[in-house]
């Protein structure tokens, strides 16, 4: 049976009609991802042992009647940063190389729980230190709708799995736009949900303050499954919200498109935004105006700032966070340095990626006595400065429209070596991990050279609910998200 | 050449909480098997986050109201980033520009040492270097990281090295009131860093010689002494060098016990960059004014309250009653037997009465078994009985100290006790009469010594009280001899 074409909920009553089984579904997948994934390298480790062992556990539950999880039947990718018990995570980092977790990230755990089935670990860039997966530790991912582009990062490898096919739904993280970026550029959806609002327990670290652990599909409807059973207070997180997660599934007609207010920010359709994606994106706002939307243009000023901002304060945290990486307790370290300074130096100059280091020199300096102030101080007053922004557009409008990224995927190498012009991909994301508030990412349309281009809509704090209901919406009076690349 | 020694004390304390600072693993570590103690969080392992121990946070609240400190509107917790094998995440969790409470004071003697702050903090790993296998080998035991440390920073106000040591002590007789830690020095659940250096005043100019921190200091006496050789050495320093305290000349200093010598670690330690920033991981805490309200109601009365109390209300003198509130549980018992309740007329008597019981006799038979003061050893209606006997004259002084001792042990009233040793004293007159007639008839030369001299009546009452086997009441014996041999 061709399970290509069919989504999660197709494929879960299949699995409860007793039309297939567990293991079927699971060898289908594997067989897919063999024959595919050779071609745009979105995994790292392949888990072929798990996703059989957890189909015949899931099978065994449908023979003797027990009840089945509410995942029971989808198969999953899971981002390389999210810490599997058992199963090697590397962070797409030489210094991780061969680690077997002892523990799994909170929300790993909670989709397990639920007999999702893992097919493997996608590659990121180095930690999530990117936007194209090319500073990943062993291999750049390729855009399945054109292996010579890259798949946007950090979470590239997750989106080209989603894209390909090779999983109903696929595990990221967004620090400054490492789902939603990814999500247009290979044509899927992505959720980057509230700060705090998914557990980041078990997930390595980027920037702490910054980090959204959310998911990619191929549709809004899936997503909202997989966050309702993420989503929520998590004792090990101390970050987590204790605010209700809402019944994201039941709840996709609930919000009204008709007299809703859709915020416009100039500040994200000037400058060096590509025509063509421009073009796509304001068409995806009449879409919502044809259905009773009211457009409004509104003005977030500071968003110039918003790349300032970022890559001050997530070096600074980043400088920190890879501090434990040291070779003394896991990870990949040296032999026979003389001494314990030698012993840090040459573990971390070996195994660390030129990425990784340039981003802990940056904020080793910004931290620094004396240009503390200067820096870390005032970036924080500007963060705060943005947040604001966010804060007085939603009392006029009810969520803001937005491009996720200027440019569609661009060739393998072509920004590699200017680090700046790699950041920019950033420009219209960043702003909104700045805030903390949730954005979901939307295929919308495709350039000239059959490249996807996709836009976001971002939310107030928590309004995930009301930005699923207007995503699944628009998947259902558009069908950019059913568009499958040829591989 | 006036010299007077300017001293700073950093004391950290671990708090007895049962769990870590930032993780649920049990926060014992003294003689626990190596890494036993030890998850995600305290290990430092990838993804693993720190979620603050709430009960550690309201005792260092606990410990700055006890200190008369003010707390912090907000607070939170800073990374403090240095590598070193021991600490697991490159970085320890500590706070800087907000600590949970500052500006108190602490009265030491007649004087007043005035407290920084006290911030909350977590412990380190330990490194232990060992030779085996025919190498030397570096060994990581983690299961004191992220044990909860309070740390108190004192102003530079202690003078003296007697001083910083009573200092120390009455640090630790408020944190055991508390109850928040054993503060003990010898297991290094209670260490202290003392930062020392010098005011010379010379021929009217004044200088200041370079701060020195000293470390390892692992024992009361080592404080002492070690401060005391800081004052020394810096003093003969000056002469020699004449060099003064700047910006970039502290150092630190370890502590040799066995050459009972500091010698010099590092240099500017004004150079190292910690690179503190506020720790992303965990939200701001902030205390509301009825949280700190709670907190304050739950500090007993302290050491300083009770030596007030006793010398007001009980009229006990200023050594008594330090003596007495040095122990919260001595002080406890010796309350639960002195209550205003008891003997209101005659408060103060008893008071004093019993604390001559409790730091005389019972506190020696304490020190000599080595036992902690049981309180359910103690019954405060056998303390009246003993009181209203001797009060009476019916038991001497002395035969109740003897008697308490022994009531302690077999938990018998200690004035049956005094009756079947016959401790009783006699004070029936006819029948003390009766005995002197017989004395003064049996002993016909010291009558004659008398008559010459009356201050030779000793002879007389000791042949009495030999007569009654000790039991006479000797002020009664002698009122009795002199009535008979004065003829009236």
């Amino acid at each position: 049976m061709d399970l290509q074409n069919l989504s999660f909920k197709q494929t879960r009553h299949l699995l409860l009609d007793k039309q297939i089984t567990a293991v079927e579904i699971a060898n289908y997948f594997l067989a897919r991802t063999k024959e595919i994934d050779p071609k745009i390298k979105a995994f790292i480790t392949i888990t072929e042992k798990e996703i059989i062992d957890q189909a015949q556990r899931i099978d065994e539950k449908i023979k003797k009647g027990e009840k089945l999880g509410k995942l029971a039947g989808a198969v999953m990718a899971v981002k390389d940063i999210f810490l599997t018990k058992g199963i090697q995570t590397t962070s797409s980092s030489q210094v991780l190389n061969g680690y077997i977790p002892q523990y799994s990230s909170s929300i790993y755990q909670k989709l397990i729980d639920e007999d999702v089935m893992i097919i493997g670990k996608t590659n990121t860039d180095p930690f999530a230190f990117g936007a194209s997966t090319e500073n990943s530790g062993y291999f750049t991912t390729k855009n399945p709708w054109n292996i010579e582009m890259v798949p946007g990062g950090s979470s590239g490898g997750s989106a080209a799995a989603v894209a390909a096919d090779l999983c109903h739904f696929a595990l990221g993280t967004d620090t400054g736009g490492s789902i939603r970026q990814p999500s247009s550029l290979c044509g899927v959806s992505g959720i980057k949900t509230t700060y705090g609002r998914n557990s980041r327990y078990g997930i390595t670290a980027m920037a702490s303050s910054f980090d959204c652990p959310g998911v990619f599909a191929r549709d809004v409807e899936d997503i909202a499954l997989v966050t309702e059973i993420t989503a929520g207070l998590d004792p090990h997180d101390a970050t987590t919200c204790d605010i209700e997660v809402p019944k994201y599934t039941e709840n996709l007609k609930k919000i009204n498109i008709k007299g809703l207010k859709i915020g416009l920010p100039k500040e994200y359709f000037t400058g060096s935004i590509d025509p063509e994606v421009k073009e796509k994106v304001l068409n995806a706002a009449k879409e919502f105006e044809k259905q009773g939307a009211i457009l409004v243009d509104i003005s977030l000023p500071s968003t110039d700032l918003g790349i300032a901002v970022y890559y001050i304060l997530i070096p600074s945290e980043i400088s920190a966070n890879m501090a434990r990486y040291d070779g003394i307790r896991f990870g990949q370290s040296v032999d026979g340095a003389p001494d314990i300074v030698s012993y840090y130096m040459q573990t971390r100059g070996k195994y660390m990626e030129p990425e990784v280091k340039r981003r802990i020199l940056i904020g080793t300096y910004a931290l620094s006595s004396g240009y503390y102030d200067a820096y870390y101080t005032k970036a924080a007053k500007v963060r705060t400065l943005i947040k604001n922004e966010f804060v007085e557009a939603f009392k006029n409008v009810d969520v803001i429209l937005a491009p996720c990224s200027p440019t569609p995927a661009w060739k393998i190498g072509a920004k590699v070596n200017d680090p700046l012009q790699m950041y920019l991909a950033d420009v219209y994301t960043v702003c909104i991990n700045v805030a903390g508030v949730p954005g979901l990412a939307l295929p919308c349309g495709f350039n000239n050279q059959n490249l996807p281009i996709g836009f976001q809509l971002i939310g107030n704090f928590f309004e995930e609910e009301k930005l699923f209901s207007l995503g699944h919406q628009f998947q259902q009076f558009t069908d950019y998200h059913q568009k499958r690349p040829q591989l | 050449m006036k010299i007077t020694p300017i001293i700073g004390l950093e004391v950290h304390v671990e708090l007895k909480t049962k769990s870590k600072m930032f993780c649920n693993c049990s926060a014992e570590h003294f003689h626990v098997e190596p890494n036993t103690h030890t998850c995600p969080v305290c290990l430092g392992l990838p993804g693993a986050l720190p979620v603050p121990n709430i009960t550690a946070c309201e005792w260092c609240v606990k410990l700055g109201l006890a200190l008369g400190c003010t707390p912090n509107e907000t607070s939170f917790f800073e990374r403090k980033n240095y590598f070193y094998p021991d600490l697991a995440k490159g970085y320890q969790l500590t706070q800087y520009e907000k600590p949970f409470v500052i500006n108190g004071k602490v009265k030491v003697g007649d004087q007043e040492v005035r407290i920084n702050r006290a911030h909350m903090e977590e412990d380190t790993g330990k490194s232990v270097h060992i030779s085996e296998y025919g190498q030397d080998l570096t060994l990581i035991d983690y299961n004191r990281c992220g044990v909860p440390l309070v740390e108190i920073v004192s102003e530079p106000d202690i003078t003296s090295a007697t001083m910083a040591k009573d200092y120390l002590l009455k640090m630790q007789q408020i944190i055991r009131y508390l109850g928040i830690s054993d503060a003990d020095i010898e297991k290094g659940s209670m260490r202290c860093e003392p930062t020392v250096n010098l005011k010379i005043e010379d021929n009217g100019e004044v200088f200041y010689t370079p701060l020195a921190e000293i470390k390892n200091v692992a024992s009361l006496t080592g404080v002492q002494n070690a401060i005391e050789f800081e004052i020394k050495r810096q003093t003969e320093e000056f002469e020699k060098t004449r060099e003064v305290k700047n910006s970039k000349n502290k150092t630190t200093r370890g502590w040799n016990a066995e050459k009972a010598q500091t010698f010099l670690q590092r240099e500017k330690e004004g150079s190292a960059d910690y690179r503190y920033f506020p720790e992303p991981d965990i939200p701001h805490m902030e205390f509301t004014p009825a949280q700190i309200e709670e907190i304050r109601i739950s500090i007993p009365e302290l050491p300083d309250q009770k030596i007030e109390k006793y010398k007001s209300v009980y009229s006990l003198n200023d050594y008594d009653s330090s003596v007495i509130a040095t122990d919260q549980n001595f002080a406890d018992i010796y309350e639960t037997v002195v209550t205003p309740q008891n003997r209101n007329d005659k408060i103060k008597e008893f008071a004093k009465f019993v604390a001559n019981l409790f730091l005389g006799a019972i506190k020696t038979h304490l020190n000599e078994t080595g036992e902690e003061l049981n309180q359910s050893k103690i019954n405060p209606e056998y303390f009246l009985n003993l009181f209203d006997s001797v009060q009476k004259s019916e038991i001497s002084s002395s035969a109740a100290k003897q008697v308490i001792v022994e009531s302690y042990q077999t938990g018998t009233n200690p004035v049956e006790i005094a009756k079947d040793k016959g401790l009783i004293q006699v004070s029936d007159t006819g029948a003390l009469e009766k005995m002197a007639q017989e004395v003064i008839t049996a002993n016909p030369k010291a009558v004659e010594d008398y008559k010459k001299n009356p201050m030779s009546i000793g002879f007389l009452i000791g042949q009495l009280m030999r007569l009654s086997k000790g039991s006479a009441n000797p002020q009664m014996a002698k009122e009795i001899l002199e009535k008979i041999l004065n003829g009236n």
